[in-house]
Order: structure tokens, then C-alpha cells, then sequence
């Protein structure tokens, strides 16, 4: 029901898209039609204002309907934004609008309903439509963007500026800035009388007769003006003409007096801005630079200044500017096809080849800001025009920049979708070219840069990835029980791909750990070592994902017998890497390994590591004594078994743990656990004793359900206490069993023989108090199951330095230009498990969200690090 | 001059050192780190300091009010990195530091030390702006990796010694103030007294558990030690990042963790770099989504059955710069004076002085275990240990001229 007596309310319907504030993650609600209207509320039986979308491909669908009901929920931004904050909700949403003159007509309407709600005097009116047909009519139009400042309209009225005015113009800005309709009567009386650009010619004057005091003052006046926190004054303020006097009056800081900063020198210079190929657009290249000077404001002028709501607009401003301009190049054919011309035969310009890179490596840095399908249709438009053999040139390119441009490229697409990258390597491989893994190979084997070789090796693990749709796992446990049986069947064209990896490429992978074999001197160079490194990372990756294929592939070419080797290294942080790799095969729980290390006098080494290690403290002997504490926490009963029965005086010896004499303790009180394997095993072959029945098809098929069982098994038969099992669960990451006892005194060497006297005497009265530990329990196992719950709990402190883990879960989104590189280690590649629900701040977001509404950065709650942003909690 | 004495000069100066040194000065660190503890045993005279975030002109303010090194002997609990704008040559200088006088520094982890934070909260870029690639974002993180969980501190003296330091002109000097009764004395930058607390009665705390075996050197769980309740040494100190864990009820049990990995969502060694203490009972639900809120019962409890008489953390801006909590078992200690250039809080660091009568005094080396043993055994009554006297000397950021305006490095290039 429209309002006929209104003339102005823009009806006709204004293309738009719809936002919203998703895990600090501006989420497209999708596309439609905005009207901003009066409609008839039934239940009220009143007209009320509202702004509706409907959405473009279900016309009858309703993308957005929201009521104006707070004088300042809305706000403008830029020529085509706007944004708020849902009452209801509290969800941060923005409009985001196709052209700039759809934007100004709903804007009007939202905006002179506003102005008439704050006439009104708040939020909480009931809002009678004829009261505000009234305040619509067509005579009060013009005015209504003047009724806000009613009130101040009389008293704003600043100097004209003049060196002499400064201490005046000053002094009443900052008593504006005091108040919220101050502060936005100056901001309009600013934009309105080109305040700015009065100002400005007066930084050289003063610098001319070096009168400091007005250069500080002026300093003060930008600042004050800036932290006003209007967009439009941000977006003035760097313009080319208005740019260098905004950060010359900056440069005098009165709380450095004795500093001055050289920004004009930096942002003047020429040649900062690079153009490989022209971008013919000006309003674009305008974009560019403008953005450029928005982050370097950020970064540099504003950085010990910037409050929370100015941190974000600046944000805002540089997010949208950036998601115009990708979206003006990548729609621009003829762009991109000079632009990936560049890399043809007939360029013989060699720089221009480098920075074509760079350039390619900035918009994917940029791309990981945008929306999901923006970015999917920026890597569609480059992959069309030849991306990857842009990467093969790049990644055998002598300079190292720009192979690190290259894999920060290939990377930011795996991470995008390694789909993507994978399809076009099964397209390689049909068409018999080297498929792209295969030349990653080649490369890590022989790269010596450290940044290229972790994100090749990166590279290489996602992107044979079985299922990688499924979160890889962290927890030892889950990747064998639960979580292998739920993944979802990989791709069968992957599955092939995987197998095809492991009877060719894979040998050329890891040769250097197979051509080990016949080597006894374990010196290596930097590089040999740091190989071995990566390789043995990708192997535990493998081990964990591939279970069928690399079980035959370890087993066949005696890697775990390599590894070992390397635990006889003189380079300590190599022997720590080789036995990284038997904790995860251990971790696994997986009887086929068990036995291959087992057969293979794997764990006599690590046993040796023990000994020559003891009884000092340090990180070899702690990372030891985790994987044998994960044993005896675990009851891998096949292990502990034959290491009681070849290696039984060696763990006697060791006793200044009580984790091996446990062993022997277990071993001997079930009889080396014969009777309960017979009962509860009857038909597999735990035992080392007979291996070799049925192997071939145990890692074919039976094996995870025989894992089930054995989980099940030893879940009952344990006498550990039931309470101790929230905990004990938890600690399976990081392996330290809430119920083992605790260590006791390293003993001297001659006192050993003492020792296990004192040993058991202590362990009895070292148990400790039931008291702590059964309080405990309880919370623990629910936070172990419900950590969503840590967030809906959540609460500010006032001391809190605001590190929370859940912001890490959301990508970054405050990189700056040269973040191009940015994120490429493993975890944040392959490990996106954890996804908290991003819960925007609480306390002291009331009074914030109002001034800015998007908060494009979760990084820094700046504001709220200090006492004072509290306030509003 | 060697090399490793050039690079803390030019790292003094706030200049970044060439990537090729980083490596070579991580590889270096990454050797010394590997030999020690997961929890590190230090002996006092120590003064141990809280997060410094990448304030470099606040880090050499510390180093003017706490004295140098390796004249004095110091702790880091963590959090060198993020936030500040220095982070890469507060971490790097520490570093060198650590390299040049093993035994006279001792770094321990913090939270801000993981790969996943500092990509977020500004180390990671603070590399790519400095050096264009984030290779030494790369090896710095690998440092981190290998960094003890923390430290016990054996030896503090239950009385203060006379302040080192010399005092201003105008100051009172603290000499005369020393009273063998005082337990806590708080100190200006200038040296000069803000306030001093005498010792209280032993505090007498009732536990449910049992009364505690261990009467070893505290924080071992060694079955005898001679300290007893003679001579003037108290329970151990233990350091630790953020604070307790349920996972973790005895010091011993932090020493069976691997923990070369990067800081892991859960689990023992999450809990050490991202729990607070907080007034409540027993555990509680972080706030931060990582570690655990705990009460006084906890650290009461964890204290008597650990021996200690004291934990010192860091983790949360205090605006005093330290707090003591829970009858003075727990302090948290803050040394980043005006936090991320605005907080206006004041920074502390917390001296321990030496135990004089040379009782309880275990002589360090990385990774050796070495410690006594034999002597009499202590009498099993539920007191807390006294806390050694403490000395904190309070803060404030570097004067503004002495350091020029901070500010992030600018992209230098750019395309778009």
C-alpha cells in the first residue's frame, strides 16, 4: 500500500545488491530492486517507513525489508553505498547500489525520515505517517538536510581561515567534536564551504615563516577533521588536489614537536605507481590512487591515532574501491588480454614480464577480500587467458620475486578452490602435457628460496588432497575412527589422479629419502636438510590422507626405515622432523603401521634418543617421552608389547619417568595381554607375533571397522577412571594424559639403583588431590563438546587485551597493498576446521556502530583496548 | 666486534638487520632453544618482564629502568611481537640477546607467538613491509616454535636487596628504606619509592587434597630438598605466558609436552599462553575462545602442590602495569607502557632478588637437570609458601622526542 500524498519517496525500483555482515565477512544476500516506501503495518495500523528489495531473479521474493526507526541507523557512504544496523538483529547490512543516482533518491527518503525522527526527539516514538507526510511535503524537501543542525545552525559559523583564526578555529572545532550533532553540523558546514580547501594554503604559509604553533595547530584542525569519520571528508581529503596539503598540515604533530614527517615527499614521489598495462578508465586510475593514499593513511599518518570507527571506515572505503576497480579490470577484455599479452613472444621487454606478475599478484591479493563469486569469476577470466602457463614461466624465473609472486598466486587459488586448480590438471593430463604437481615437484626439489619451497610444498598438499572438501584432521584419534568413515568418496577422477601420483611422481618426491638407503654419514647441507624436512611434512600429510595408497607406498619404498635414519642426524631439528613423522603414524592408531614399525626395530632408535637424552630436560627428550606417554595413554597394546619383549632392560633403566617400568608393569600383569586379545580378538591378528596373517587385505578393507573395535575395546576394558575422560580426550592433541603421574626426581646416576624404591613409594602419595580433579571434569567435557558455547558466554573485561582465537577463523581482511603474499603456511591453507561464529564485539559496539556500520576489520578492536571503549558496555 | 655484537648495535638503533643475518640468527637460537625445557629452570637475582608488543623505544626504556644486559639478568614472558610497530626488531633484538648471553636471558612463549595470530594481528605484515617477502616472517615463526612454555625461578630471597640502580637527585634513595619485613616494594623509573608493603603472617590455606609429597626443590617434584622452612629462600616462581591448565596439575606435567608445533586450538600448551585468572571457582570458559578462566582454589591448589609460592603471567593490560591476585599467589606483570600507543596505562617489570645465605641455590645450564637433593624433609602443613620479596619498577613509554613518531612502514610500489 503506497502512500499517495507523498510525492518524493523514490518508487521507482533501484538496482541493488544486499550485504550483510557474515563472521566479519561481507556476505552477498544477493541482487534485486530497493524501494524505500511507507507501508501499512497491520498490527500497528500505522504507515511506516520501510526500504524493501525484492529480489531480481524471484521477483516475488523479499531480499530485504527493514523499518527506519532510529534517527541515525542509516547511514550513507561513498556515492553508492548504504549502510546499518538491523535493530532487530543487530547484524551489520549495506546496500550496495548500481548507480550512484538510485543511491541519492532512497538515501533522501531514508535520510529525511531520520531527520524528522531526530526533530522528534529519538528512537521509541510511535511515528504517525501524517506526521511524517508532513515533514515530507515538497517545500520541506530542500530543507530537511538542514533540520539536523537546527539547533547548531546558528552557532556554526567558522572563521574564515587565516593564520590568525587558527587558535579560534581550532577551539571550536574541537568543542563540536564534543557532541554527535556537532560533530555532523561540521561536517556538513566542512563539505559545504570547502573548508578544507581554504586550509590548506595555509601549511605553506606558516612553513614559510616557520611559525610552528600554526603548524601544529593545523595538524590538529586535519586531525579533528578526519576523526569526524564522514566519508566524504575522507575521500576529499585524498583526492590528488587536496591529498598532499591534507598530509603536509599531518607531518606537524604537536606531540612530536621536535619531529616532522615526510609524507608529501613519500606520497609525491613519481614512480610509486607502476602501470603495466595503460587502464584507460580515469575515474579507475583515480580509484587506484586514491585507495593507495587510504592505506597509507592508515598505515602511517593516522596509525598511533586511528579510533575503532575511523579504523573501520577507512577500511570500508578501501574494500569497496577495491572490489570497483578488480571488478573494472577483469570485466574489461581487452585489459586482459594486453595484460596476459605481455607474457606472448612478441614482448621482449623482460621487466615488463616481471612486473606483469606482480601486477597479477596484487589482484589476487586483493581478490581474497572479495565476495566469493567475484573472486571465482576473476580466477574463471584469468585461467581463461592462460594463467597457469603464466605460472610455469614465473616459477622458473630467475628472480626470486617473482616466483614468489607466483606461488603466492597459485596459492591464493588453491585456497579459493583447489577444484578449480585440479580440473585444469586433469585437463593437462588428458592432453599429455606435465601436469602442474609434477613441475611443483621438480621445482621443490630444487628451489632454494624458503618462501617459494613452503608454498610449493603447500601447494602440493592440498592439491592432492583426496577429500579435501572434508576439513583435513588435527586430532590423532578422529583421523582414524569417526572421521574416516564419514568422508564423503573423493572425486573418482582425484581418486585416479592419486593413485597415478603414487606409482610415478611420488617416487620422484620423495627419491632423496629413498636414495638415503645406502648412506651412512648423516651430514647434509642447509638445503638437504631443509628438504628433508618438507618432505617428511608432506609425507605425515599424506599418511594421514591418502590411507590406502600411502600405506603400500611407505611400506614398499621402507620410508619409515629412511626416517629412522635421520634420527641418527647430528642437526637436532632433523631428528625432531623424523620423529614428528613416528608420532603421526603412531597417532594414527593404525595396527598396519604399528607393525611395519615394529618389524622394523623403528622404535629402537627413539628409544636410543631417550637414553643418550636423559635425564636431561630438553625438547628431544620431551618430544620423546610425549610419543611414548601417547602409548601408554592409548594402550597401543601391540607396541608396548614388543617393546617389553626385545627392549625390556632398556626400559628398566629408564626410570627417571615412570612411562617405560609402566609398560613392563602392564606387560607383566596381563601376561603380554594374551588372555584379553584371545577373548576379544579371536579372528585378527593383533598380536606381533603373528603378523603376516591376512596383511594383504587388511589394508584393503577390513581395517577401519577392526580400528572401531579396537577403539571400543579399549575403551571398556580400561580401568582408568570414567572421570578423567573429557579430559583425557582433549588431551590427545597435545598428549599430555591427565592421568599420568608425575614425574619424579632425575635421579644421579649412582643413586639408580635406589631408585625404584623411592620410585613407587612416591608415585603412591604423589596422586594427586580427587578434590581438584572431579570439580574439574564436569566444564572440561562440556567445553570439549560445545565450544560454540565459549562464544555466547562471551563477555568483555575491562582488562582484556582482546586476543580472541575465534578472530583468527575469519580471513584477513586488512591487507594492505603489499600483503600480496599474504598467508601462505599450511595452517591457514589446510587447516580451516575451526570456524567460531564470529560474534561481532558487544560491549561498546552500541555507541561505535552507530557513527560506522561496517566494520570491515576484526583484527584490532583498537578502540576497545583502551578503558575508554568500554564505555558503552 | 663480532657480528652478533654489530647486529645488537644496529638492532639498538631500531634498524632492521639483513635477512641473511636473520636466518643465520635464527638457525643460531634455534640450537640453543632445542636444549632447553619446556619449562626453564632460572635462578634469581632475575627480573622477569610481561608483554612488550613490538614497543622497540618502550623495550629500551625497560632496559634504562631495569638496567642492561647483561648486567641484569631477565625473563620474557611472551608477547614480543604484534601490535606495535617494532615488533620485527624488539623480537630480533631479544633474540640476538638471547644468542649473545644464553644465561643471562630467558625467552618463554607466548600466545602472539603462532604463526595464525601474527598473520592477523600485524607481525606477518610488518616482514612483507620490511623486507618485501615473508621469509623472515618465516624463520622467526620457526623460532618461535622452539621456545620454552615457561620457567621456574629457584633461589629469590624472602628480603629485598638495596636497589642497584642509582637514584635520581631528587629521589629518596631506596637504601634506607629496606626493612628485612618488606615483601613487596614499588619503585618509580627513576628509582625512587612509590610504596612498600610489609611481610604479612604466614597465610594458613586449607585444601581438601592431600597434603603434598614432593619436598624437593620446588617445582620439581623431587621427594626432598633442604630448604625446609629455614634459611630466607621461598617457593619457586613459576612463569608461564597466560596461566594454568586443567590439564596440567603438576610442573611436571608440562614437561611431557612436545611442544614444537605451532599453538595448538586446545590441549595443555593452549591453555599455558591463553588462560586468565578470574574471580571465580575453579575453571571457567575463556572469553578470548582459547584457554580457560581459573580461580584462586586452582592456583592455591596447583601452588601448594607444586611448592611454589608464586605464578608471575602476563597476558592481560593491567593499567598499574602489575597486579597481584588471590592473597598474592598469582601477579600479573604488563611491561608495554601506553598500549598500542594509547592505552595510557603504566608498564612494570618484577625484580627477585638473590637468595644470600646461598640455600636452595641451584646453578643453571640448558637442559641440565641439576639439582639437589638430600637434606631435611619438610613438615607436610597446608601453609602456602611465603612469596619472595618482590621489586617492581614502574613504567611509563619512552618520552615521545627519543623515538620519533611511530608509524607502519608504507608500501613502497604499487600496481593498483
Amino acid at each position: 500500500m503506497m502512500a499517495q500524498a507523498v510525492p518524493n519517496p523514490p518508487n521507482d525500483k533501484k538496482r541493488v545488491k544486499v550485504y550483510e555482515l557474515r563472521n566479519n565477512d561481507w556476505f552477498d544476500r544477493g541482487t534485486g530492486f530497493c524501494t524505500a516506501t511507507f507501508l501499512f503495518n497491520e498490527s500497528s495500523r500505522q504507515e511506516e517507513p520501510r526500504v524493501i528489495v525484492t529480489s531480481e531473479d524471484h521477483p516475488d521474493r523479499m531480499l530485504l525489508e527493514t523499518r527506519i526507526c532510529k534517527e541515525d541507523g542509516f547511514q550513507k557512504q561513498q556515492d553508492t553505498l548504504i549502510v546499518w544496523t538491523e535493530p532487530t538483529t543487530g547484524v551489520d547490512m549495506a546496500l550496495s547500489f548500481q548507480e550512484s543516482d538510485g543511491c541519492a533518491s532512497v538515501w533522501k527518503f531514508v535520510n529525511s525520515i531520520q531527520q524528522q525522527l531526530l526533530a522528534m526527539g529519538g528512537p521509541g516514538m510511535s511515528y504517525s505517517s501524517q506526521n511524517m507526510h508532513t515533514a515530507l511535503s515538497p517545500q520541506d524537501d530542500a530543507l530537511s538536510d538542514d533540520i539536523a543542525i537546527d539547533s547548531f545552525g546558528n552557532s556554526i559559523n567558522l572563521p574564515s581561515p587565516s593564520l590568525a583564526t587558527l587558535p579560534e578555529i581550532e577551539m571550536q572545532m574541537r568543542s563540536l567534536h564534543n557532541t554527535n550533532p556537532g560533530r555532523e553540523a561540521l561536517t556538513k558546514y566542512v563539505i559545504a564551504e570547502d573548508y578544507i580547501q581554504k586550509l590548506i594554503p595555509l601549511v605553506e604559509m606558516a612553513e614559510d615563516m616557520e611559525d610552528l604553533a600554526s603548524l601544529h595547530k593545523l595538524c590538529n584542525i586535519m586531525k579533528t577533521l578526519i576523526l569526524l569519520n564522514d566519508t566524504a571528508i575522507i575521500e576529499l581529503a585524498v583526492t590528488d588536489d587536496l591529498v598532499l596539503g591534507v598530509v603536509g598540515a599531518l607531518e606537524y604533530d604537536p606531540d612530536f614537536p621536535s619531529h616532522k614527517a615526510n609524507h608529501r615527499h613519500w606520497l609525491g614521489k613519481e614512480g610509486r605507481y607502476k602501470e603495466v598495462v595503460r587502464i584507460d578508465d580515469d575515474s579507475v586510475r583515480k580509484k587506484i590512487h586514491a585507495t593507495y593514499r587510504l592505506q597509507y593513511l592508515k598505515d602511517v599518518v593516522l596509525a598511533r591515532i586511528l579510533d575503532d570507527p575511523t579504523f573501520s571506515v577507512l577500511n570500508s572505503l578501501i574494500f569497496f574501491n577495491q572490489v570497483d576497480i578488480v571488478q573494472h579490470l577483469q570485466t574489461n577484455p581487452a585489459f586482459l588480454k594486453e595484460l596476459f599479452g605481455v607474457f606472448g613472444p612478441l614482448e621482449t621487454d623482460q621487466d615488463r614480464k616481471k612486473e606483469a606478475v606482480l601486477f597479477i599478484q596484487q589482484c589476487c591479493a586483493i581478490a581474497k577480500n572479495l565476495q566469493q563469486p567475484a573472486r571465482q569469476q576473476l580466477y574463471n577470466n584469468f585461467l581463461g587467458h592462460g594463467l597457469l602457463s603464466v605460472i610455469n614461466f614465473a616459477l622458473r624465473h630467475s628472480d626470486v620475486g617473482v616466483r614468489v609472486g607466483a606461488t603466492d598466486v597459485l596459492v591464493s587459488m588453491i585456497d579459493h578452490d583447489p577444484h578449480m586448480i585440479r580440473q585444469t590438471i586433469f585437463r593437462q593430463l588428458n592432453e599429455k602435457q606435465t601436469p602442474l604437481t609434477d613441475s611443483l615437484i621438480d621445482l621443490l626439489l630444487v628451489e632454494a628460496d624458503l618462501g617459494v619451497k613452503a608454498s610449493i610444498a603447500d601447494a602440493i598438499k592440498v592439491l592432492l588432497d583426496p577429500g579435501s572438501q572434508a576439513s583435513p584432521t588435527e586430532g590423532m584419534k578422529q583421523a582414524n575412527g569417526e572421521f574416516a568413515r564419514i568422508r564423503p568418496l573423493p572425486d573418482p577422477q582425484q581418486a585416479e589422479f592419486v593413485k597415478d601420483f603414487y606409482d610415478d611422481s611420488a617416487k620422484k618426491l620423495f627419491k632423496p629419502l629413498v636414495d638415503l638407503k645406502d648412506r651412512d654419514n648423516m651430514d647434509f647441507s642447509v638445503h638437504q636438510v631443509s628438504l628433508f624436512i618438507y618432505l617428511i611434512e608432506i609425507l605425515c600429510f599424506f599418511v594421514r590422507q591418502h590411507t590406502h595408497h600411502s600405506k603400500y607406498f611407505v611400506l614398499s619404498e621402507k620410508l619409515g626405515q629412511r626416517i629412522a635414519q635421520l634420527l641418527s642426524s647430528p642437526e637436532k631439528y632433523l631428528k625432531l622432523t623424523a620423529l614428528k613423522f613416528f608420532r603421526n603414524l603412531v597417532g594414527l592408531q593404525d595396527e598396519f603401521y604399528n607393525q611395519q614399525m615394529t618389524q622394523a626395530k623403528l622404535f629402537e632408535p627413539i628409544l636410543n634418543i631417550v637414553v643418550e637424552t636423559m635425564p636431561r630436560d630438553n625438547l628431544l627428550n620431551s618430544a620423546c617421552l610425549e610419543l611414548f606417554e601417547f602409548i601408554k595413554k592409548e594402550q597401543v597394546k601391540s607396541i608396548i608389547t614388543h617393546l617389553v619383549e626385545n627392549y625390556r632392560d632398556t626400559l628398566k633403566e629408564i626410570t627417571y619417568v615412570e612411562t617405560f617400568n609402566n609398560f613392563i608393569l602392564r606387560y607383566d600383569q596381563s601376561e603380554g595381554f594374551a588372555p584379553s586379545l584371545e577373548s576379544s580378538f579371536l579372528d585378527t591378528d593383533d598380536s606381533p607375533k603373528r603378523p603376516e596373517a591376512g596383511r594383504g587385505s587388511r589394508w584393503e578393507s577390513g581395517i577401519k571397522d577392526l580400528d572401531a573395535q579396537e577403539e571400543e575395546y579399549f575403551n571398556t576394558s580400561d580401568d582408568e577412571d570414567e572421570a578423567a575422560k573429557g579430559v583425557g580426550s582433549r588431551a590427545s592433541v597435545n598428549g599430555a594424559s591427565p592421568l599420568s603421574k608425575p614425574l619424579v626426581d632425575y635421579p644421579s646416576d649412582e643413586e639408580n639403583e635406589n631408585m625404584e624404591v623411592e620410585l613407587s613409594a612416591a608415585s603412591d602419595e604423589n596422586t594427586p588431590p580427587k578434590g581438584g580433579k572431579t570439580t574439574v571434569t564436569p566444564i572440561m567435557s562440556a567445553a570439549t563438546l560445545n565450544p560454540p558455547e565459549k562464544l555466547s558466554e562471551k563477555r568483555r573485561r575491562e582488562d582484556e587485551d582482546e586476543d580472541e582465537m575465534s578472530k583468527l577463523s575469519h580471513p584477513k581482511r586488512r591487507n594492505s597493498m603489499n600483503s600480496a603474499s599474504v598467508v601462505s603456511n599450511s595452517s591457514s591453507v589446510l587447516r580451516r576446521k575451526k570456524s567460531f561464529n564470529a560474534s561481532p564485539h558487544n560491549g561498546g559496539s552500541g555507541s561505535k556502530s552507530n557513527k560506522i556500520a561496517i566494520s570491515i576489520s576484526p583484527a584490532i578492536k583498537t578502540g576497545g583496548d583502551s578503558p575508554a571503549g568500554d564505555d558503552g558496555s | 666486534m663480532s657480528d652478533l655484537d654489530r647486529a645488537i648495535a644496529q638492532l639498538r638503533a631500531c634498524r632492521p638487520i639483513p635477512e641473511a643475518q636473520v636466518r643465520e640468527l635464527c638457525h643460531k637460537a634455534r640450537e640453543l632453544l632445542i636444549e632447553e625445557g619446556n619449562v626453564v629452570t632460572v635462578t634469581a637475582p632475575v627480573t622477569i618482564c610481561g608483554d612488550i608488543h613490538g614497543q622497540f623505544h618502550d623495550l629500551m626504556e625497560l632496559f634504562r629502568v631495569g638496567g642492561d644486559v647483561p648486567d641484569t639478568n631477565y625473563l620474557f614472558m611472551g608477547d614480543f611481537v604484534d601490535r606495535g610497530f617494532y615488533s620485527l626488531e624488539s623480537f630480533l633484538l631479544l633474540l640476538c640477546l638471547k644468542v649473545r648471553y644464553p644465561d643471562r636471558m630467558t625467552l618463554i612463549r607466548g600466545n602472539h607467538e603462532s604463526r595464525q595470530i601474527t598473520t592477523v594481528y600485524g607481525f606477518y605484515d610488518e616482514c612483507l613491509r620490511k623486507y618485501g617477502s615473508a621469509n623472515v616472517w618465516r624463520y622467526c615463526c620457526e623460532v618461535f616454535d622452539y621456545l620454552a612454555l615457561g620457567a621456574i625461578v629457584l633461589g629469590a630471597s624472602n628480603t629485598l636487596e638495596p636497589s642497584k640502580r642509582p637514584v635520581g637527585p631528587n629521589e629518596s634513595s631506596t637504601q634506607e628504606y629496606i626493612n628485612p619485613d618488606t615483601e613487596i616494594e614499588v619503585l618509580n623509573s627513576e628509582g625512587g619509592l612509590i610504596s612498600s608493603i610489609p611481610r604479612q603472617k604466614p597465610k594458613v590455606f586449607t585444601s581438601k587434597g592431600s597434603s603434598p609429597a614432593k619436598t624437593g626443590p620446588p617445582g620439581t617434584g623431587a621427594s626432598s630438598f633442604s630448604k625446609g622452612t629455614a634459611g630466607n629462600s621461598s617457593g619457586a616462581v613459576l612463569c608461564v605466558h597466560g596461566g594454568l591448565s586443567p590439564l596440567v596439575d603438576t610442573v611436571d606435567k608440562i614437561r611431557l609436552l612436545d611442544r614444537k608445533q605451532e599453538v595448538p586450538h586446545e590441549g595443555a600448551m593452549c591453555d599455558l599462553l591463553w588462560s586468565d585468572p578470574d574471580e571465580i571457582d575453579g575453571w571457567g570458559l575463556s572469553p578470548r575462545g582459547a584457554g580457560f578462566l581459573f580461580g584462586a582454589d586452582i592456583v592455591k591448589t596447583f601452588n601448594h602442590n607444586n611448592d611454589l609460592s608464586l605464578i608471575a603471567r602476563a597476558h592481560q593490560l593491567v593499567m598499574e602495569g602489575f597486579k597481584e591476585m588471590f592473597d598474592n599467589s598469582i601477579v600479573t606483570v604488563w611491561s608495554a607502557p601506553n598500549y598500542c600507543y594509547r592505552c595510557g596505562n603504566v608498564a612494570a617489570i618484577l625484580e627477585l632478588s638473590e637468595d644470600g645465605s646461598g640455600d636452595g641455590i641451584i646453578a643453571r645450564s640448558n637442559g641440565d637437570v641439576n639439582r639437589s637433593d638430600g637434606g631435611i624433609m619438610k613438615e607436610k602443613e597446608k601453609v602456602l609458601l611465603n612469596g619472595p620479596a618482590r621489586r617492581y619498577r614502574v613504567f611509563q613509554a619512552a618520552p615521545q622526542d627519543s623515538r620519533g613518531m611511530p608509524a607502519k612502514k608504507p608500501v613502497a610500489d604499487y600496481f593498483l
